[in-house]
């Protein structure tokens, strides 16, 4: 690396990621793990851009600072994730959010849709907020305690968005005419790409063998269906598509103009000067 | 599902040229005045407000406004409509003397000098009984 030597960004005052050793692992659950890391740290970036998108923009003031402050929630997991991933990896945080092409993050397609209107940021947010909350009740249950650890910390701050995307899911369904129209077509738009947040991960059998994941994500998404399916029958809301997750849910981001867009945006300070800190 | 069957998005990406979120027409809003504790046994005291269609969206908006940093323990949401006004003059502020309603014009110094003066007088009388 060229340019000036690194500093370490600014520090917690508690550290969210508990000190472990990666030799407790043994290789090839270790690189499963990363790539189950890559992908919760990726999606939380990602929606935490998005829908930061609506500060100054939201329908009243008070859900503008509401909306970005759960924005700012997701950087935060993100933050945690990339963190115990860069202990594994040997690499830094940093390096792993910002210095990156398009083509290798992995978050679900669900989230390279763009945050388009107020009921399709909505809809975005309930589909992959439901699915996270279910991906994170697994991992709780973790044989790797750092992760059962932070993931405890971090389903305490869910709780919260879960209620406060549920009151705007349920508000727009009740709303005859234009804010049911426009809930109705953002979730005809996104439900075939909601299943991609439990997309197979490379070497998943592993994570499952080991108790690093209680539960396969093919698992997952029937209990995520279930729990949401209520919710939408409820509403009169039209069902979720039966699939299976699909194989391909996390890559050729690269594809997706939305995507590339956001990542030219999140990425422009780090590509001004490599290194770059605040 | 083939990429041509898929329906697309609503809107070409373009970030934050997008559409701005608004109220419909037949949205109401109401104020409502919150008032916080920053620690376990302090007083409940006013922080401020805010405008919500509803208790529930307040509340949460309650919590964005007044506590996203940890800085409440307990929260008071209340729609203003509810809370009950007082700010006749006639009734606070009276025109004529109150003075006399004050505890200024008792000198307490000499009095509490003496009091404390005979308790330690009683005190050294059974110290030596």
């Amino acid at each position: 690396m060229t340019g000036p030597a690194r500093r370490p960004t600014r520090q917690l005052l508690a550290p969210d990621v508990p000190d472990f050793d990666r030799r407790q692992l043994p290789p090839n659950v270790r690189d499963a793990l990363a790539g189950l890391l890559l992908a919760m740290a990726d999606d939380e970036f990602v929606i935490g851009f998005w829908d930061s998108e609506w500060t100054g923009i939201a329908p009243l003031l008070e859900e503008d600072v509401a909306f970005s402050s759960l924005a700012q929630d997701e950087i935060g997991h993100a933050r945690a994730w990339y963190e115990m991933l860069a202990v594994l990896a040997g690499e830094t945080a940093d390096r792993l959010a910002f210095g990156r092409e398009p083509a290798q993050y992995r978050h679900a397609r669900l989230l390279d849709h763009p945050r388009t209107d107020w009921a399709f940021s909505i809809a975005r947010r309930w589909l992959y907020d439901t699915a996270d909350s279910v991906r994170l009740g697994a991992l709780a249950r973790s044989a790797f305690e750092p992760l059962a650890e932070v993931v405890a910390k971090v389903r305490r701050e869910e709780r919260y968005h879960l209620m406060h995307v549920d009151v705007w899911l349920r508000r727009l369904a009740a709303h005859a005419g234009e804010p049911r129209q426009r809930l109705e077509r953002a979730l005809e738009v996104l439900a075939p790409d909601a299943l991609t947040v439990f997309t197979p991960l490379p070497g998943e059998w592993l994570l499952v063998e080991s108790g690093v994941m209680s539960e396969t994500n093919e698992q997952l998404a029937e209990r995520w269906r279930a729990e949401v399916g209520g919710l939408l029958e409820e509403l009169g809301l039209p069902a979720l598509p039966a699939d299976r997750p699909p194989a391909g849910g996390r890559n050729g981001h690269a594809d997706s103009e939305s995507f590339s867009w956001l990542w030219g945006e999140f990425t422009a300070v780090h590509r001004l000067e490599e290194g770059v800190t605040w | 599902m083939t990429e041509q069957q898929r329906p697309t998005d609503p809107q070409p990406a373009s970030g934050r040229h997008e559409e701005a979120g608004r109220l419909g027409g037949g949205a109401r809003t109401d104020v409502f005045e919150v008032f916080r504790q920053e620690k376990d046994g302090d007083p409940m005291r006013h922080a401020g407000n805010v405008v919500a269609p509803d208790v529930e969206l307040a509340t949460h908006y309650a919590r964005e406004m007044y506590s996203r940093r940890q800085e409440s323990v307990r929260l008071w949401v209340v729609p203003r409509s509810q809370v009950t006004d007082l700010s006749d003059p006639d009734l606070l502020q009276p025109p004529l003397d109150r003075s006399f309603k004050k505890p200024g014009g008792y000198v307490m110094r000499d009095k509490l000098e003496q009091a404390r003066q005979r308790a330690k007088d009683e005190k050294d009388g059974q110290g030596t009984s």
